[in-house]
């Protein structure tokens, strides 16, 4: 990654947290609310594949781990896997077709959330399970879905060189 | 000469995964284990500290935005609290006409300031702060408050609101806190009811009732009996602040113990201000 792409890397990350933790708290269905960091991590995944996938989800996962009350590292692992798996799984065609990073975007999100409440199961938090999983995964993968569009976007200019950049290699 | 770029390109995917992984699997285990709690929590301290004025900045601009979302999405429960705060002015504005109804209110004020004032912690300090944000995971029942460090507010202050006891902080910046409500999974107060019997109290997730553990199944409990902090637990919170109530009890037969359920006295779903009395530090 050149210094430009990891500036604006952690520009997005920095946005979406403040979203989420500002705004987006505020959205509560059924006691949920959305969970954009994943969204992050997949987005990246579906632009750049899986190793920029897994970095940005480590990294986002991180900042969302640092200011919330859960274990350091939780957010971060999920990112980590999930934004591999998608990128692993898109191969880069993803965002060529209409409608598939929504559809990614809504099946990774729905797997984020369950794989961070058997995680934390595992880890001995047994309440992880206890929470009304139904509609946390429901309104993270809806959410999530609904913003796949402008976070592939936001990722694109993140991740791809400009112009009078050369492009670098997709990493696989 | 293709075929071998390729394979180095997958073995630096994988590499850069597994070492992801590896570090995300080290930091759990640090901070889970609590051998760097001192670690990972000055790393949440910090990052905090930085983020809170960016937050307390953004609101400000973002609120009314997710104010407006929050309400296209919940307009069903919008409608039902007009519906009952227009019942409310209706019912205040009969009790404003009646003298009666006007010493009842003044009854409720007092029984919350004297909940306020228990013998046991009247003559601790204590900081008001406001609640800036709830339930800040899905996975965990906490708020954020606006008092931290600077104020006094340290690790294991318990933390009251109107009725009782809500929680006990758990993450205190310089200029906030982070309370874990006592319905949090891992919330676990000692507490005792009536004279004798001691117990503990667990959380079991937001909006759950609280599990009381440890019940013999000789002990005499009822249904709607309070529950105080006990001060045991080494001392971790002060002895007979008002907790929750009972609200059901079973006994199973050859168990040891009697299930028993309890409810909080302090709306925890509605949490505006609360009082953290300034306890880890004095005693």
């Amino acid at each position: 990654m050149s210094g430009r792409v990891v500036i604006r890397t952690l520009l997005v990350v920095a946005v979406a947290l403040l979203a989420q933790m500002t705004v987006l708290l505020d959205i509560r269905v059924s006691g949920a609310s959305p969970e954009v960091m994943y969204l992050i991590g997949i987005a990246a995944g579906i632009v750049g594949g899986p190793v920029d996938g897994a970095v940005v989800g480590f990294v986002a996962g991180i900042a969302a781990d640092l200011l919330s009350p859960t274990p350091l590292g939780m957010t971060a692992l999920v990112g980590t896997l999930v934004g591999f798996g998608v990128g692993a799984v898109s191969g880069g065609v993803a965002r060529e077709v209409r409608g598939l990073p929504t559809l990614l975007a809504l099946g990774a999100s729905a797997i984020a959330v369950m794989l961070y409440a058997v995680l934390g199961k595992l880890l001995g938090e047994p309440q992880y399970l206890h929470v009304d999983l139904v509609a946390v995964v429901a309104v993270v993968a809806i959410a999530n879905a609904v913003l796949a569009g402008p976070a592939v976007r936001l990722m694109r200019w993140a991740l791809e060189p400009s112009a009078d950049e050369p492009a670098p290699s997709r990493r696989r | 000469m293709a075929k071998a770029v390729r394979q180095r390109r997958s073995r630096r995917t994988l590499a850069t995964f597994l070492v992801l992984v590896l570090l995300s699997v080290t930091l759990i285990t640090l901070d889970e284990t609590g051998r760097a709690a001192s670690l990972t929590s000055g790393l949440k301290s910090l990052a905090s500290d930085i983020y809170s004025p960016l937050r307390h900045g953004v609101n400000g601009v973002l609120d009314p935005i997710g104010r407006f979302f929050a309400g296209a999405v919940d307009y069903g429960s919008l409608e039902a609290e007009n519906q009952k705060l227009q019942d409310q002015i209706l019912r205040l504005e009969r009790q404003h006409a009646s003298d009666v109804a006007g010493q009842r209110e003044y009854a409720a004020l007092q029984r919350l300031l004297a909940t306020e004032r228990l013998p046991s912690i009247a003559s601790l300090p204590a900081v008001t702060a406001e609640v800036t944000a709830q339930n800040v995971s899905d996975f965990a029942a906490t708020v954020n408050i606006d008092k931290g460090r600077d104020e006094g507010v340290t690790l294991g202050d318990p933390v009251v609101g109107p009725g009782g006891l809500v929680g006990v902080v758990v993450t205190a910046t310089r200029a906030t806190a982070t309370v874990r409500l006592l319905t949090d999974g891992k919330s676990a107060i000692g507490v005792s009811l009536g004279p004798q019997q001691a117990a503990t109290l667990d959380g079991s997730g937001a909006g759950r009732l609280l599990q009381i553990q440890y019940v013999p199944s000789t002990a005499r409990i009822f249904r709607g009996e309070l529950i105080s902090t006990s001060g045991l637990q080494g001392g971790a919170l002060p002895p007979g602040i008002p907790v929750a109530t009972v609200t059901s009890v079973h006994s199973v037969v050859g168990a040891a113990d009697k299930q028993v359920t309890a409810r909080p006295l302090a709306d925890l779903n509605d949490l505006t201000y609360v009082e953290v009395i300034q306890w880890s530090g004095s005693s």
